[in-house]
């Protein structure tokens, strides 16, 4: 993370969003949004003090409500940029004007409340989308797993921050509820994924394996630790994962193929119940914990994100790419490439290694000093354009816009609009051509005459 | 009247043996605008490039059908084949045979003779071809990455390296995405961050 | 017009196949060797869009007994 903070070729616009974008493949301009962070980065240092006597206290969205946060903050200690924003909505200065000591602690008079959103533009030649990935909200779809009213039925990212030693329990795996150290914990995998009733019909990848490693944490962590791990089938087709796999059961994990029932309090403890299908009878286990392996779905704004950028969603919103095996990273957008789970669920070595594809792809373009375009694009005659302009909204590449010509009628010298193709917007699907009332616009390589041509000698 | 060349390739026996190839070429050589016309064993190959080059001079052809596989395979080669062969590569069509009739029909007759009208087809589209140009356009070289997680910052570093400039835009007031919360990561147990 | 099969009369049908994803969803059938008649016949459009309705008119008017639009 550092070095991509440090790398003299790399801007970084944190806090930010891209709100705008326009142009073609070689030439686009986007245009981004530096939300007020009302901390004035070249003068702050990162020292943190500001934070030590911030009054106002919040749950830490980065711990998932497990811990707290001021309302001037880093996400977390080794955050990039290391130094802070102010949460306007829960700052008292900026709520009722009142308080301030942020302001007056800083030893670099860094903190500005009069900060506003600033817009900046960029020139690129190429875009990679890395949006990533949300959870499945499973407190809406999941009843019988309490809808997210046991506290102490938690997501595996909850869990990754309680066995995290900058997590707010400092690494040590307690129980949200209480505090307690839990003796026995479920998991429970595919909550959400391979589940076309509630959730998604696809298999989210990763949570095999990481269910494999949080129930290896809690053998290993916790002295006389029990995991049970509630399956479908464990899935572990990747370099060294059934190994990892099996040294998991080794230590002690204890797999049962069935999906969970029910869960529901008894005591201070859960009781879980299943079915156990390879004996083929019902299960109960009694536990402190459970932790349950949520599908991926796409980041919150992909869909949004993906319409700004100009390409396609899949039919469960996750970034189309051109070609399901043989152009993995590219979109149908002319440079746009895909890295991560925007495209779809995957692990960390797979995310790494579509990045790094994305980013050849990209490379492989601005290495190029210009830009061969396709020749078999729209084309306008001027003469019979009326302009009407209807093609220009049909056109899904906003590749036609109005420019005035001079023409002479009856000797005068008179000034109209017609139709003009942008060669770099063109993709040549030959929409407007359809569209064109007075057959001005045609396209190369699939004129009007050439189809009506080829249906003629067919018909013969 | 345009000077078309017909190619019909019977890619091995993927095509002959269910498409009489011979009997296309023959059929296309009376088709309006058509000087020669030719079946041959593998077109994709150099031998077979080269017969369009030949041909080309030798019969002074101005627009090639190659009837072969599917466009989105070789319409590429061929373009190539058609610029070395001193044409230009936009005067060409392609006849997919293999995958849209030899790999879809057992019927000899019936393939053959949808592959002769298909032929039709192309050399009526071809007689009205123009020559087309490649035109450029410059490049800014510079990248923009949205999102600044584990792919984007992969992305952003790798594309760094190479010497270009990268722009990297994070939502958040951090980077490092979902996976700067995660603790040890699988199969290696090394940290995250 | 028709088709002359040895099964006898075969309606012609005229497809127009977007070359992104019907023309390559036959070349995908080719792939897997799945068998259909043969009395269709596809004319490759960059996309559906591209398809002006009078090209249809025309496909029936010249005899076609079918035309097919995909994309």
């Amino acid at each position: 993370m550092v070095a991509v903070a440090q790398h003299p070729n790399i801007k970084l616009y944190s806090y930010s969003e891209v709100v705008g974008l326009s142009g073609y493949i070689g030439n686009f301009t986007v245009t981004i949004k530096e939300k007020a962070k009302y901390v004035d980065y070249d003068k702050c240092t990162g020292c943190g003090l500001c934070e030590t006597k911030c009054p106002s206290r919040v749950k830490s969205e980065f711990d998932l409500g497990l811990g707290e946060r001021h309302a001037i903050y880093k996400a977390f200690p080794q955050a990039v940029p290391n130094k802070p924003v102010i949460d306007a909505k829960n700052c008292r200065k900026l709520q009722t004007g009142k308080c301030g000591i942020c302001e007056k602690l800083c030893p670099v008079k860094a903190i500005n409340f009069e900060d506003q959103d600033r817009f900046v533009t960029e020139e690129v030649g190429a875009i990679v989308m890395a949006t990533g990935y949300d959870l499945f909200e499973w407190e809406k779809a999941y009843g019988e797993y309490g809808y997210g009213k046991y506290p102490d039925v938690i997501s595996g990212l909850h869990f990754e921050r309680l066995v995290n030693a900058s997590g707010p329990t400092g690494g040590k795996i307690k129980r949200p509820s209480d505090g307690k150290i839990p003796q026995a914990v479920a998991f429970i995998k595919c909550v959400g994924s391979r589940d076309d009733t509630k959730g998604k019909s696809y298999c989210s990848r990763a949570c095999c394996m990481y269910t494999a490693k949080h129930a290896m944490q809690v053998v290993e962590k916790i002295p006389g630790g029990e995991a049970y791990v509630f399956y479908m089938d464990v899935r572990t087709a990747g370099k060294g994962y059934e190994e990892f796999y099996q040294r998991s059961v080794e230590r002690g994990a204890q797999y049962i193929r069935g999906r969970v029932s029910k869960i529901y309090p008894r005591g201070d403890r859960l009781v879980v119940k299943s079915e156990d299908t390879l004996i083929g009878k019902p299960i109960e286990v009694e536990v402190d914990m459970v932790v349950l392996a949520t599908a991926m779905v796409p980041a919150a704004g992909a869909e949004e994100i993906a319409k700004l950028v100009g390409f396609s969603t899949d039919k469960d919103g996750f970034f189309q790419e051109a070609h399901p095996k043989l152009q993995p990273v590219e979109t149908f957008t002319g440079g746009v490439f895909l890295a991560g789970a925007c495209q779809g669920p995957k692990d960390i070595p797979d995310t790494v290694a579509q990045a790094s594809a994305a980013a050849v792809k990209v490379v492989a373009l601005l290495s190029k000093d210009q830009l061969a375009t396709e020749p078999m694009i729209a084309y306008v005659d001027e003469t019979k354009c009326t302009g009407c302009e209807f093609c220009v909204p049909i056109c899904p590449y906003q590749a036609i816009s109005m420019k005035p010509i001079k023409t002479r009628v009856h000797g005068e010298t008179v000034e109209r609009q017609v139709a003009e193709v942008n060669k770099g917007l063109c993709q040549g699907c030959g929409a407007c051509v359809a569209a064109c009332r007075p057959c001005a616009l045609n396209l190369n390589g699939f004129t009007n005459d050439q189809i009506v041509a080829e249906v003629d000698a067919l018909c013969l | 009247m345009k000077r078309v060349g017909v190619f019909v390739c019977e890619c091995g026996t993927n095509i002959g043996s269910v498409v009489d190839a011979a009997k296309v070429a023959e059929t296309a050589m009376n088709m309006p605008g058509v000087a020669f016309a030719t079946s041959y064993k593998y077109m994709c190959s150099d031998p077979g490039q080269d017969l369009i080059k030949k041909a080309a001079e030798e019969h002074n052809l101005e627009q090639v059908v190659v009837a072969s596989c599917s466009p989105r395979m070789h319409e590429n080669t061929f373009r190539k084949a058609m610029s070395a062969a001193g044409l230009n590569p936009y005067q060409f069509e392609m006849v997919n045979i293999r995958e849209h009739v030899s790999w879809v029909h057992s019927d000899k007759d019936e393939a053959t003779q949808k592959a002769i009208d298909l032929v039709r087809m192309a050399v009526a589209k071809v007689v009205r071809n123009r020559p087309l140009q490649v035109s450029y356009i410059p490049i800014t070289k510079k990248a923009l990455v949205i999102g600044g997680g584990i792919a984007g910052m992969q992305a952003a570093l790798d594309i760094a390296e190479t010497g270009h400039q990268v722009i990297l835009v994070e939502r958040e007031p951090t980077i490092g995405g979902k996976m700067a919360q995660l603790d040890k990561t699988f199969p290696t147990m090394d940290c995250s961050a | 017009m028709s088709v002359e099969t040895s099964k006898g009369w075969e309606p012609k049908i005229v497809a127009f196949a977007c070359n992104w994803c019907s023309y390559a969803g036959g070349d995908l059938a080719g792939l897997n060797r799945l068998q259909y008649p043969s009395n269709v016949r596809i004319i490759r459009v960059p996309c559906s869009g591209r398809i002006d309705p009078q090209f249809i008119l025309r496909a029936f008017a010249m005899g076609a007994d079918g035309v097919l639009v995909s994309g």
